[in-house]
């Protein structure tokens, strides 16, 4: 995942790296420049006065004059200009790596922010200023509410109750599959309830899954209330001392009402210590509305992005948080019941922005 | 849906240049900048947008419009001629015996999807059958074998066996006498090379006339590489977009399409099995730029007509579209409405009333949309048959009546009568209109607008 964003964030860096380097360039001329203007009209008294005033009306800023001052002292000062190109070319990094649009524009502004009027000491590279810039605005980003996942299930009432929402064919129940497996290796016991009463094969699917990992399933008719069978399972857990119980739901498309309102009933019956929204790292620009229409059915406690092997991209994660305040917290990155990873967007950003060599 | 997006921001931005007969450089870099940022937000990839917008801006700063045409007009021609470069026409798909496989990511819809094309061929007097390969995700077999008795199609399947190229063979056998075998797949993602093995292995017995590549609509950028790996193995003959009905713009399709040199086959709007279309480039693009989909509308006012049955039959569709629309069929129109579906559906299809209009309204409005829609007919109950065709004919003191009559009030009526001055205005509009009136449509459609105009729409606003 990432590949992509993570070489482009590279050449951000070395494009903003040449800006600068022209610039260098081009002032350390003009300061020669003027040098010798100053030198040839320091002879008439009148002359210095004016001289100043006439350079910074030719460049309508504090431009030239403070920039000949900043390469003195070893000196350049980064200006809009110098980055209008380079950040082009992040926003297109940005959004070819399914980055939502205004996420993308809210780090664009972040960086410019950070690095306009930077100026650059010379014993500090570019690179590190692009650097700090693209870490600390992608860290705002991405990293929002981060959580113990671990230790809030260790620290909640048992039975804990887990609830899965998202759009059909994100990976609900897979993901419910692989959860289970991950808490059994951290040494919690988990039942699974199949709250999808809707899709067809939806119950085979998950006794089969239970069935691999040697899990419990609840399951009613198809049809029945979702609510009622995870409600079921949290009795069932109770007087079997089981830890956790994750509940599936049907998938749903945002749009149906119906179904909306069905989870906003499972979450009044149930009342989950946690909802976890799964959706898959393949998902585009969309993926930001379908998050806040589930967030507003339903809060939701944080994210499980799926099909993370299919995808080099993976901006939904980027996005996802930022969007609905909640963190992503797993990864899913294969088809096996082990291939359920931790996100840690500390790691994520650093990885992005280390060195290629 | 699909990328109406585009359809309002550039009408946004169109409206900008009203009046102008030339554009200078300025106007096309913001029309441009525009259509970017929509293709982008729609999920178009980003190289094929950058293609597409300096296509736009080239002939938009070099050709010259033709005599008469206003800018605005020469540009939306522009723009609407390079979309349907990249769209291209409907996958053919021909009413024959024939084979056809479906491929795709994991949960991209592919079973729903070929139980929903069974059905479409079913429909169309074929007799198709599913056969079920994945041997891999659990409960697959059953969920294919519902979704097919839901279809009442064919079905074959072998839950216990663990290969598919197997189950393919078999199942090609066990169909013999259908005529359209739908091969489904287990997802897989292009990267994962030893199940893109096993697809060009099930591929190579299947010997499938077309292969389609199942999208699900709120796929992004990685759609490039996915349809591109799927077209390397076992070529993509045409992409079938699914989960339209979210709100996803389907982008994605456009990039597939674009990757694979292939077409749209197919349009997924759904859960059920009748949740399914044929792509109809026209429409898709004249949805795209907020024209409404009349040939859609009227092929469900059709279907929504066939289904009423024997209800009276003296009544054309067509006639509507050519100037008589009494209130009616006003009247049949929101009765034939009712049975074709969830009211923002078709709402999208209606000239004018898709892309842009839509978000304006606000979210309840359909809602309340109903409601009006109840009183309308309760109040058309209360009209003479005479005042039904003439609806200009009703005086102040005819409306007092019917108010009385149908319970409602005076306001009420005139508020029916006023809609429908304003349907029959808007369908007058489309009388005989070709390719080339596009322009001019949507001229007169935008001159109408502005709050009162569109939002005066009456049931449907």
């Amino acid at each position: 995942m990432f590949d992509g964003l993570k070489d482009k964030l590279g050449s951000f860096r070395e494009d903003v790296e040449e800006e600068v380097e022209e610039k260098e360039a081009e002032a350390a001329a003009e300061a020669e420049a003027a040098a010798d203007d100053e030198d040839e009209s320091s002879t008439p008294a009148a002359a210095p006065d004016r001289k100043p005033s006439e350079e910074t009306d030719d460049d309508g800023g504090p431009g030239r004059l403070r920039q000949a001052a900043a390469l003195a002292t070893g000196r350049v000062i980064i200006e809009e200009e110098d980055l209008e190109e380079p950040l082009w070319s992040l926003e297109m990094a940005l959004l070819e790596s399914d980055v939502e649009m205004s996420v993308a524009e809210e780090i664009l502004d972040s960086v410019r922010e950070r690095l306009i009027g930077e100026s650059r000491k010379q014993v500090d590279t570019t690179a590190e200023l692009v650097e700090d810039a693209l870490h600390d605005a992608l860290v705002d980003v991405i990293s929002v509410g981060q959580f113990d996942f671990e230790r809030r299930i260790a620290e909640a009432d048992k039975p804990v109750t887990i609830v899965f929402t998202g759009v059909n064919g994100v990976g609900k129940t897979t993901s419910i599959a692989k959860m289970s497996e991950w808490l059994g290796e951290r040494g919690y016991s988990s039942v699974l309830a199949n709250g999808d009463t809707y899709r067809a094969g939806a119950s085979e699917q998950i006794s089969e899954h239970a069935e691999n990992v040697g899990r419990k399933v609840i399951a009613h008719e198809q049809g029945g209330d979702p609510a009622a069978v995870i409600y079921d399972g949290v009795e069932y857990a109770e007087a079997n001392d089981v830890d956790v119980v994750l509940g599936d739901t049907a998938g749903r498309l945002h749009t149906s009402n119906d179904l909306m309102t069905q989870l906003e009933k499972i979450h009044r019956v149930v009342d989950p210590e946690m909802t976890l929204f799964v959706d898959e790292a393949v998902a585009g620009q969309d993926a930001v509305e379908r998050a806040k229409e589930f967030d507003d059915a339903a809060e939701i406690d944080g994210a499980i992005l799926t099909k993370a092997d299919a995808d080099s991209s993976g901006g939904a994660a980027i996005s996802i948080a930022h969007v609905t305040g909640r963190p992503v917290l797993f990864l899913g990155t294969g088809q096996g019941y082990e291939d359920l990873q931790e996100f840690d967007p500390e790691a994520l950003v650093a990885e992005l922005l280390a060195d290629e060599e | 849906m699909v990328l109406d997006n585009l359809g309002s921001s550039l009408r946004g931005t169109m409206d900008k240049l009203r009046g102008k007969s030339r554009l200078d450089e300025d106007d096309v870099q913001e029309i441009v900048k525009e259509i970017q940022r929509s293709l982008l937000q729609a999920d178009v990839e980003v190289d094929l947008v950058m293609d597409l917008s300096s296509n736009i801006e080239e002939r938009a700063l070099n050709e010259e419009p033709p005599g008469g045409t206003s800018a605005r007009d020469h540009i939306l021609k522009i723009v609407y001629e390079e979309m349907v470069e990249v769209v291209g026409d409907s996958t053919e798909i021909p009413l024959e015996p024939q084979t056809i496989m479906l491929a795709g990511l994991q949960g991209s819809g592919k079973t729903t999807t070929a139980a929903k094309i069974a059905w479409w061929f079913a429909k169309k007097g074929l007799r198709p059958a599913v056969i079920q390969t994945d041997t891999f995700r659990p409960g697959s077999y059953q969920q294919a074998k519902q979704m097919a008795e839901n279809a009442e199609v064919q079905f074959y399947g072998d839950p216990d066996a663990e290969d598919p190229v197997k189950i393919a063979r078999d199942g090609l056998e066990a169909t013999e006498d259908a005529d359209v075998r739908i091969v489904d797949t287990a997802g897989r993602h292009a990267l994962e090379t030893e199940l893109i093995d096993e697809i060009e292995e099930i591929e190579r017995t299947v010997d499938p006339d077309r292969n389609l590549l199942v999208l699900d609509a709120a796929i992004g950028q990685g759609a490039k590489e996915q349809a591109r790996e799927f077209d390397d193995a076992i070529g993509i003959d045409g992409v079938t977009i699914t989960k339209l009905d979210g709100t996803a713009k389907g982008g994605g399709a456009l990039t597939a399409v674009n990757e694979t040199d292939s077409s749209i086959a197919f349009l997924g709007t759904g859960e059920t099995v009748q949740d399914i279309e044929r792509f109809e480039p026209d429409g898709f693009i004249s949805r795209l730029l907020g024209m409404g989909d009349l040939k859609q509308l009227s092929e469900r006012v059709e279907r929504a007509m066939q289904e009423t049955g024997d209800e009276e039959d003296d009544w054309e569709p067509e006639d509507m579209l050519e100037g008589n629309f009494t209130l009616k069929d006003m009247q049949r129109q929101m009765d034939a409405m009712n049975k074709m579906g969830p009211l923002d559906q078709v709402m999208d299809m209606i000239p004018g009333m898709g892309g842009g209009m839509m978000d304006q309204l606000p979210d309840d409005a359909m809602d309340v949309t109903q409601d009006r829609m109840r009183n309308f007919e309760v109040i058309m109950d209360s009209m003479t048959d005479e005042e039904l065709e003439n609806p200009r004919s009703i005086g102040a003191q005819q409306v007092r009546r019917i108010a009385r009559g149908s319970g409602t009030d005076e306001e009420t009526v005139q508020e029916l009568l006023q809609q429908h001055k304003m349907m029959d205005q808007t369908l007058n509009q489309f009388q005989g209109m070709g390719d080339g009136d596009m322009q001019r449509m949507m001229k007169k459609m935008q001159g109408g607008d502005g709050g009162g105009g569109m939002g005066g729409m009456g049931p449907f606003g």
